[in-house]
């Protein structure tokens, strides 16, 4: 019986102190629209100029048309904008409209080149790939 | 036909006895059995009463009147068929033909009453004379109000035809998406002919050069076989199955259609595509 608590207490630990865990998206609206093509990102991975420049430019959306009814696009932006991150001091002043772009995020990922030509990889975007749970915001697995 | 308006008197009785006659018929007819016997047998008389006296008025009445009774001949019938001129001599059949059967009906009900054998030759001439008024009401309901009748019922059958199209669309939302997309097709090309599995087919999985290298055709993400799980050839997504048969949900939100043709055609083929071309499409997929 202790051993169990101390195991939730040591599972628990990660939510609250570290950076592994981001809160999960649970907008559906949100859930739907952005995670058809992609992992829907949580908002706290870019700040919210960002996020602002993203829903800005849905027409191009990195080479795709992302578009979606104007309506849609408000009340995304509104959850996107109301969970996004902090700017990142090294980021200030760009606009980094990719979370692969960002610095803190090469940082966690410097590894080799095979990794990344693993066709189960595919693109340093496509979280679950590595990170089994990714969609609830669980990052800590390498 | 007489120019003279009939009496408005002799119009009221020959309605009035019409009233007695079908509701005592029809009285007589339900009562058939033996729990009611008293009810049908005074409904029986009453029947029999009004055929008597309608003959009798029949015979009385002057000519002109619309209580003289029509009376049925082989050679008026004969000569009407040759020239349609005048009252169609269906009406002096079809009238004798109810008043003989009815009035046997009700007379043979009357007798049976001593001379018991009768009661089945009562109950066969009753059903004979049931069809009998059929007819007659039939054939009135035709000749004074057939043509606006045969109309209405024209309306109200497209209008029930139109409301069951209505409600099978309602029904499979994916015949209203493919609807909208005939539509247009149509409107493109007058000489549109129906979408085609094959061609969609081969939209399918034909090699475009136009549209981003990743995407090269439809089977880039979605795989040889529509009826597997596809994956997003640019973000390693997986794609639900796009053929209906593994996925009914498919092609049945017209907004979704269009969002998603809209982006994967520009991707694929490097432009929009056609109504024709999303319907064929759609076509392929809902026999995958």
């Amino acid at each position: 019986m202790k051993r169990l608590v101390l195991t939730l207490l040591v599972a628990a630990t990660p939510a609250l102190a570290d950076d592994d865990r981001v809160p999960p998206v649970t907008d559906p609206l949100v859930l739907k629209e952005c995670g058809e093509c992609h992992m829907a990102f949580q908002p706290a991975f870019l700040p919210a100029h960002s996020w602002d420049r993203i829903m800005d430019t849905l027409s191009d959306h990195f080479g795709d048309d992302a578009s979606l009814p104007a309506d849609k696009v408000a009340a995304i932006r509104q959850v996107l904008v109301a969970g996004a991150g902090r700017e990142r001091k090294r980021d200030r002043g760009e606009f980094t409209l990719a979370i692969t772009r960002t610095r803190w995020f090469q940082h966690e990922h410097r590894f080799p080149e095979r990794v990344w030509k693993d066709p189960k990889v595919l693109t340093a975007s496509n979280c679950p790939a590595c990170h089994r749970d990714a969609e609830r915001g669980w990052y800590e697995e390498d | 036909m007489s120019a003279r308006k009939p009496p408005r008197l002799d119009l009221a009785i020959l309605r009035l006895w019409h009233a007695v006659m079908a509701g005592g018929f029809l009285v007589a007819y339900l009562t058939g059995d033996e729990d009611t016997y008293a009810m049908h047998v005074f409904s029986g008389y009453a029947v029999l009463a009004a055929a008597a006296i309608r003959l009798v008025l029949g015979l009385l009445a002057p000519g002109g009147s619309p209580l003289r009774l029509p009376r049925p001949s082989m050679a008026r019938t004969l000569e009407w068929m040759g020239n349609r001129r005048g009252r169609n001599p269906l009406y002096a059949w079809l009238g004798a033909a109810v008043l003989a059967s009815v009035g046997l009906a009700a007379a043979t009900g009357a007798v049976a009453d001593v001379v018991v054998w009768l009661e089945d030759p009562h109950e066969a001439l009753s059903e004979a004379s049931l069809m009998a008024v059929f007819v007659h009401v039939g054939f009135i309901l035709f000749v004074h109000g057939g043509k606006r009748l045969l109309a209405r019922l024209a309306t109200a059958s497209a209008v029930v035809v139109a409301l069951a199209a209505g409600q099978a669309q309602a029904a499979d939302p994916r015949a209203a998406v493919l609807d909208h997309f005939a539509t247009r097709a149509r409107a493109a090309d007058p000489a549109f002919a129906g979408f085609s599995a094959e061609r969609g087919e081969a939209l399918f999985r034909t090699k475009w050069a136009g549209g981003d290298e990743r995407t090269p055709s439809c089977t880039a993400c979605h795989t040889e076989n529509p009826r597997r799980q596809g994956r997003n050839a640019k973000t390693g997504r997986p794609i639900e199955p796009v053929a209906v048969s593994a996925n009914p949900k498919r092609f049945t939100d017209l907004d979704e259609v269009e969002k998603q043709f809209g982006r994967d055609c520009k991707s694929v083929l490097g432009r929009e595509c056609t109504a024709r071309e999303k319907g064929d499409y759609i076509t392929f997929m809902k026999g995958q």
